[in-house]
């Protein structure tokens, strides 16, 4: 016999795991801190230590806001967010502070104070998320709202985006410029994960036998098919590859997750190869793209250049790194690599941390997965079960995509490195992503009866 | 996990997914930060070499610490290399900013430019420094006063001279003539116009005639047969041939091809043993050891010595040759070539660096050596790396190498030396050599061949000398590498005796 | 080496195995759950809803997991405890017995009831059912967490 489940009336006062890692977190900042001004003061220096200070406060400041809410929240997101941020503002203090140049009024902000100010935003963003948000039946209900939005905001980058680096992604409102398509993802997720908790059951049954594989009935086929659209607008109207393979691969993972069913993953490639194999005879930045992948060195100077600087940077890194500030990101004052602190900034991270700074920040991703995935599996319904998975899997595999594009894996698709690439969209987005997986992982919170499509099992109990 | 079956696989499974495509990705990182780093490192394109580039290169020195290859001070921020010793030239070759680079300067331009590490401690070490790069001084196992020398002997004619210390393999002098002025071609101001007279030039002067000159060897290439008779068995110390004594006055025919020996200024009717045929340089005692030895042996040994294959150098080399390869008989297109070929003429070429060797192994008592240009590698941080002599192997057994070497010895201390390797001796030092006439096309002078080495007992030094169109080796190779080992031996080495 | 080139590259590492110091904790963290999460998950067979109670007592609208053996009622020794004036302090035991759910009063208290029909002794239940004590009510559900065959 057991006691009652002690976390019914008992609410964790102290949240002594997080505050254990926030600590290493606060020690991994500070040496890092005080490694970078001592490389680039050469003598032993703190500079000016107000952005980590910030940072790292900020943490604090987010976890007694957690420990008063009194909520069961996951101890582990947080001190991840804060050394994958932490590591972001180190890099974007040390790169070239003339990348991004913004003025507010007669104030000029540059690359570090920017990101800076975007991760203590997005810390906030996440904070008010986790605490807040204490039942997600509303993301649910207005599922089809959410549909309309995304396509509102597709149609917006359409009507009023510019174009950058052969993409066209951001829209400028004012003195402001965002990526949709980084809010678009997430958006995307919820309605998918709705969609199918709906429909699961339907999903699950087969109907229709085409040659050895069995579909669904067509009816059902069509939101795959709509995401399979969804993902060519994007290549063709946005030029954005990354968002379209992000989507479509996390679409399809929620897909099998709610079904089971490896069939639609096989329709699913196949849909993937043909639209690929189309786009890439029909659209030139996609052929582009690839043909820089296969050969960089066919154009080391125009196409493939970024490509082959981002190779050299990880092999002047070597296993240990050069060290923060003693990497080479310019020569002759002109960025070695144009896109250092957006798409390739990993490759930065794998000159001046090394092959064990790359793996370490990689392996970061990976708890977020595990974490992400564990949430996934304790949630309540199916529907939060699905939400978590597909926001975990949106973070964790673009950072997959961008890490592997860096390291010549897969062609460069323009994506960011989530929590660590500069940029005020992608640093929000994700904040918002693991503020909601620190809601959902809060399993006292769970209120309400879970929709009945939900219980339409083939449960067998023991 | 859930209230319907297959969310908790479903979750397991795509979870295992994302670890695969993230063991890809680590294992993509290890790759390209390990195994690729050096390679990517040291790319001309990379931005890394730009910038190491305009730090000043390291320097090379000789085993004295002269310095051979320094900068130049910079003018207008452009620095080029500046050479003192062209004489060194063959060995250091040269940087350009028009032309690239040649010689140790290009073998060794990671290293000097300081983008290469050293050692596998001072890889974590190095990546710790606070520059970007970190060059390093190459000191060479050369002397500078031995180089010149040898490139005043040889003068204007074309040849090329190489010593080694036959106990370790460290090259004491490599020389090539004609030369070239490295300093000219370095120098952006000069260096168009100097690189077309070199062009123009038919000797050819940016060949490194020691490493890939090929030549017919001639009677040096005897010491060859020798160890392949030797070694198979074929024959011993004491072997005759009966009909040789004939055949030495009147020719030794076979299959129609007369072979015969150089006149020699006093007539011997007892049959040559192998120290006597060596000494005297008989080809027809050679052509029969080589034919019973046959070709499939002679082949063996000889590529013991690495003949046939380039040699493992720090500059490029030529490999040398028995045979042009394309006879029935193991690439000998009959028994007169193999005849031929086993007193060195025929289709044999080889570089003098290949017959250092050779000699290198009888001096050592039938250990090859890997041959080395440079001693050490001291960083500007102080990373130092030593190059430790390498055994390549055992060629011959002690007892042949020491037959071989008496014979050498006698070839320039016995009763008929002057006609052959007597002009080598080295006052006061047990020496050994071979002369050696290499016959070419009728109406062209033959090359004027010698190795040798000494004290023969405990060889400090061993010499090869190659002179183009000299004529004998006596007249010409002989007192060259004569005088080499004895300003060695008496001037140069670092315990010399005066 | 100066000092300061060895006081850099001691920095330099010490970040890197700051890093892998977090990494480690957190790996260790995530051991742990998972274990703890194999040796309790397994049990759950069940849950329970509560769908009414107003003394507060199981909270209303929290999901129980149950075993195969809950027992009810006010004592605080009970898998469940139920707080209202008419529950017993031993009310009612909940099992699973093979492939039914059986609900029996231990006779304490006022009758239990199953979907407002009163219970006498004993009676099987089934997910969905909904069981009362006094004025809590509780709805028999299928666990979230699947045992995998």
């Amino acid at each position: 016999m057991r006691l009652a489940r002690p976390r019914l009336r008992m609410r964790p006062r102290t949240r002594d795991r997080e505050l254990r890692l926030l600590t290493v977190v606060a020690l991994a900042m500070g040496a890092g801190w005080v490694s970078l001004s001592s490389t680039r003061s050469g003598g032993l220096s703190i500079g000016d230590p107000v952005p980590v200070v910030c940072w790292l406060l900020a943490m604090l400041g987010v976890h007694v806001a957690f420990v008063i809410s009194g909520r069961d929240l996951d101890q582990v997101l947080l001190p991840v967010v804060g050394i994958l941020g932490g590591i972001s503002l180190l890099f974007m203090e040390r790169l070239p502070q003339g990348l991004v140049v913004q003025r507010f009024g007669d104030r000029t902000l540059m690359l570090g104070d920017l990101q800076l100010l975007w991760l203590l935003l997005g810390l906030g963003l996440l904070g008010i998320t986790a605490i807040s948000v204490r039942s997600v039946r509303w993301l649910r209900e207005y599922r089809y709202t959410w549909a309309a939005l995304g396509i509102g905001l597709l149609a917006a980058v359409f009507l009023l985006g510019d174009e950058v680096n052969g993409a066209r992604l951001s829209v400028h409102i004012g003195p402001f410029s965002g990526q949709p398509s980084e809010l678009l993802k997430v958006i995307l997720v919820v309605f998918l994960a709705a969609y199918l908790a709906d429909n699961r059951p339907m999903l699950a049954r087969s109907s229709m036998r085409v040659g050895i594989i069995r579909l669904p009935p067509l009816a059902y086929l069509l939101p795959m098919l709509a995401m399979w659209g969804v993902a060519l607008a994007l290549v063709i109207i946005q030029k954005d590859l990354g968002a379209a393979l992000l989507l479509f691969s996390v679409f399809l993972a929620l897909l099998y997750i709610a079904t089971r069913r490896g069939s639609y993953v096989v329709v699913g490639l196949v849909l993937f190869v043909v639209g690929a194999a189309v786009l890439y005879g029909v659209l030139g930045h996609v052929r582009a793209r690839v043909d820089i992948w296969l050969d960089p060195w066919a154009d080391p100077l125009g196409a493939g250049y970024q490509v082959i600087r981002a190779l050299y940077a990880f092999g002047r890194g070597g296993i240990l790194g050069t060290g923060l500030g003693a990497g080479l990101p310019t020569v002759d004052g002109v960025a070695a690599i144009p896109l250092i602190h957006t798409d390739f900034v990993f490759a930065a991270v794998g000159e001046e941390l090394g092959l064990l700074g790359a793996l370490a920040v990689g392996t970061c991703y990976l708890i977020l997965a595990e974490r992400g995935l564990r949430i996934a599996a304790r949630a309540p319904d199916d529907f939060q079960a699905l939400l978590a998975a597909g926001l975990t899997l949106v973070v964790v595999l673009q950072a997959a995509l961008i890490m592997a594009a860096n390291l010549r894996l897969v062609p460069l698709t323009g994506v960011t490195l989530p929590l660590i690439s500069y940029g005020g969209s992608s640093i929000l987005t994700n904040a918002l992503v693991v503020g909601l997986l620190l809601a959902l992982s809060d399993r006292t919170a769970v209120r309400g009866v879970p929709a009945p499509t939900a219980r339409i099992a083939r449960s067998a109990v023991a | 996990m859930n209230s319907a079956p297959g969310i908790g696989s479903g979750l397991l499974r795509v979870g295992l997914v994302v670890c695969i495509a993230y063991a890809l990705i680590f294992a993509g990182a290890g790759w390209l930060q390990v195994v690729e780093a050096g390679p990517l490192s040291a790319d001309p394109r990379n931005p890394l070499q730009l910038v190491a580039a305009r730090a000043p290169r390291g320097r090379i020195l000789d085993v004295r610490g002269v310095v051979v290859a320094d900068n130049a001070r910079a003018v207008d921020g452009v620095r080029h290399r500046r050479y003192a010793h062209p004489a060194m030239a063959p060995i250091t070759g040269y940087v350009s900013t028009i032309f690239g680079t040649a010689g140790l300067e290009r073998t060794y331009d990671r290293q000097l430019t300081g983008v290469a590490r050293l050692g596998a401690g001072g890889d974590l070490l190095r990546k710790f420094r606070s520059r970007a790069s970190d060059p390093a001084d190459l000191h060479l196992s050369v002397d500078v006063r031995l180089q010149e020398l040898a490139a005043r002997l040889l003068g204007d004619q074309r040849g090329a001279v190489v010593a080694i210390e036959p106990s370790s393999g460290r090259i004491l002098a490599l020389v090539s003539t004609p030369g070239y002025d490295p300093q000219q071609l370095a120098d952006p101001a000069t260096a168009a116009a100097y690189l077309a007279t070199l062009g123009d030039d038919s000797g050819a002067p940016l060949l490194d005639r020691a490493t890939q000159g090929r030549y017919v060897p001639g009677s040096v290439f005897k010491l060859v047969t020798g160890t392949a008779g030797l070694e198979s068995g074929a024959i011993r110390s004491d072997t005759t041939f009966a009909d040789q004594p004939v055949e030495s006055r009147r020719g030794f025919r076979l299959e129609g091809f007369r072979i015969q020996d150089a006149p020699r200024s006093v007539q011997l009717d007892q049959p040559l043993d192998l120290t006597e045929a060596l000494e005297v340089s008989s080809n027809v005692w050679f052509a029969h050891a080589g034919l019973a030895t046959g070709a499939g042996a002679l082949l063996e040994v000889a590529s013991r010595f690495g003949i046939g294959s380039a040699i493992a150098f720090d500059l490029p080399t030529a490999s040398s040759q028995l045979n042009g390869g394309d006879g029935p008989l193991h690439g000998f297109a009959d028994r007169v070539e193999l005849a031929n070929a086993s007193y060195g003429q025929a289709e044999v070429l080889t570089t003098p660096l290949q017959m250092a060797l050779v000699t290198t192994a009888i001096a050592n008592g039938g250990v090859l050596v890997r041959p080395t240009l440079v001693d050490r590698i001291v960083s500007r941080d102080g990373d130092e790396s030593r190059t430790s002599p390498t055994r390549i192997g055992r060629v011959m057994s002690a007892t042949h190498a020491a037959t071989l070497r008496d014979a050498m010895v006698q070839a320039v201390q016995g009763r008929y030396a002057a006609d052959y390797a007597g002009g080598a001796r080295v006052p006061g030092v047990r020496t050994a050599g071979k002369s050696g006439t290499a016959q070419l096309a009728p109406g062209q002078a033959p090359h004027s061949w010698f190795v040798g080495f000494a004290p023969a007992d405990a060889p400090r030094i061993a010499v090869v000398v190659i002179v183009e169109n000299a004529g004998s080796g006596s007249s010409r190779a002989v007192p060259l590498g004569g005088r080499l080992m004895n300003a060695w031996l008496k001037r140069f080495a670092p315990d010399s005796a005066p | 080496m100066d000092a300061f080139t060895l006081v850099l590259w001691a920095l330099r590492i010490g970040f890197l195995i700051c890093l892998y110091l977090f990494l480690a904790l957190v790996v260790r963290t995530l051991w742990r759950d998972l274990r703890s999460a194999v040796s309790t998950a397994a049990p759950s067979v069940g849950r329970l809803i509560v769908v009414a109670s107003p003394l507060g007592r199981p909270e209303a609208g929290t999901s129980i997991p149950i075993d195969a053996v809950t027992s009810l009622g006010g004592d605080i020794n009970n898998t469940i405890v139920v707080e209202d004036p008419d529950v017993a302090s031993q009310h009612g035991l909940l099992t699973f017995r093979g492939r039914a759910w059986h609900l029996e009063d231990r006779g304490l208290g006022a009758p239990m009831r199953v979907n407002g029909e009163p219970v006498a002794d004993a009676t099987t239940v089934h997910f969905g059912d909904e069981i009362g004590l006094g004025r809590v009510r509780l709805r028999l559900e299928r666990p979230l967490e699947r045992v995998d065959p």
